[in-house]
C-alpha cells in the first residue's frame, strides 16, 4: 500500500518571508495608529498623593486655565452651556465622570460654578485631574 | 593563501532568515507587553446632585463638623484656628480617631487657588476621612 506520500520529497513551506510580513504588519499598525488626544487648554495640574486612576472611557474633560476659560471637547464654551453639554453626554452615558483638568491657580469659584452647572444635570460623579507622581515640584 | 583556496571550494555562505519571524514577533510581544499608557490620576468625588425633596439632606450634629476653611488670601483654617497644609493629615487623623462619625466641611472661598482645594482634599484623602462634604463660602 503506498499512497504516493513518499514518492515527494518532502512538502516545503518557505517560511523566510514570514519575518517581512510580520514586519510589514508591525510597520502598517504602527504608521496608521492615531492618539485620540484632546488639545484643550495648556494647564498647570496641582499636585496631589492620594491620586487614584479611573477608567478612561467613562471620562468627559472639562478644561479651565488660570484666566477661568473653560473648554470642553476642545471647544471654548461658557458656563451656561456646559448643562447642555454634559446633559446630552449624562443622558447617553449615565455613568459619566466629569474630569477637570483645572490650573492650580485658577480662582476656586470658577470649578464652583461649574459643580453647580453639574448638579443640575445630575453629572455627580467628578475627577479633579492631579499630576502624576514623582514628578517635580512641591504641593502647594 | 591556503585561506583563499579552502573558501572555493565551499558552498555560497547562506544567511538563515527563517527565524526573523520569531525575532519579530518577540519583538512585537515585548512592546504589547511592556506598553503602558499614561494613566491620568486625580481625586474622586461625588456630588451631592439636585436635592429633590427635603429628605435629600442630611443633618450632622455640629460637634461631629470639623470645618477646613480656605480663605481668600490661601490661608486654612480648622475650625477657626490656623493650619499648615502638611499638618491637616494628623489633625483630622486625630479628629478622627476620638470621633468616627466626624464629617469634615470643606468651605472654600471662591478667590481662593483651586490648588490649595486640592491640597486640602488630598490631605483629607490621606487621612482616610471619607465623609467629606464641599461648600462655597460665600463672598
Amino acid at each position: 500500500m503506498n499512497f504516493g506520500r513518499s514518492t515527494g520529497s518532502g512538502t516545503f513551506i518557505p517560511t523566510s518571508s514570514m519575518g517581512d510580513i510580520a514586519f510589514l504588519l508591525l510597520i502598517f499598525f504602527m504608521v496608521t495608529t492615531i492618539f485620540r488626544e484632546e488639545s484643550g487648554l495648556p494647564v498647570e495640574l496641582p499636585r496631589a498623593e492620594a491620586g487614584e486612576e479611573v477608567n478612561r472611557e467613562l471620562v468627559s474633560n472639562i478644561y479651565i486655565n488660570r484666566e477661568g476659560q473653560i473648554s470642553i471637547d476642545d471647544r471654548l464654551v461658557q458656563i451656561k452651556h456646559i448643562t447642555d453639554i454634559i446633559g446630552t453626554k449624562i443622558s447617553e452615558n449615565p455613568q459619566l465622570i466629569v474630569a477637570f483638568k483645572t490650573d492650580t491657580y485658577t480662582d476656586y469659584g470658577v470649578v464652583s460654578d461649574v459643580m453647580e452647572e453639574l448638579k443640575e444635570v445630575n453629572a455627580v460623579r467628578v475627577f479633579f485631574n492631579n499630576d502624576l507622581e514623582g514628578s517635580p515640584g512641591q504641593k502647594y | 593563501m591556503s585561506v583563499m583556496k579552502r573558501r572555493k571550494k565551499e558552498p555560497m555562505g547562506e544567511l538563515r532568515m527563517d527565524s526573523t519571524a520569531d525575532v519579530a514577533f518577540l519583538l512585537l510581544i515585548f512592546f504589547i507587553v511592556t506598553t503602558i499608557f499614561a494613566a491620568e490620576q486625580g481625586l474622586t468625588l461625588v456630588l451631592p446632585g439636585k436635592a429633590k425633596e427635603k429628605t435629600d439632606t442630611v443633618k450632622v450634629k455640629e460637634s461631629n463638623i470639623a470645618t477646613l476653611f480656605v480663605q481668600a488670601d490661601n490661608h486654612i483654617t480648622l475650625d477657626r484656628k490656623p493650619i499648615e497644609v502638611n499638618h491637616i493629615q494628623i489633625a483630622i487623623e486625630d479628629r478622627l480617631l476620638s470621633n468616627p462619625k466626624l464629617v469634615v466641611l470643606l468651605k472654600i472661598h471662591p478667590e481662593a487657588d483651586y490648588g490649595r482645594m486640592i491640597a486640602c482634599l488630598d490631605e483629607l484623602r490621606l487621612a482616610r476621612a471619607n465623609k467629606v462634604s464641599l461648600k462655597t463660602a460665600e463672598k
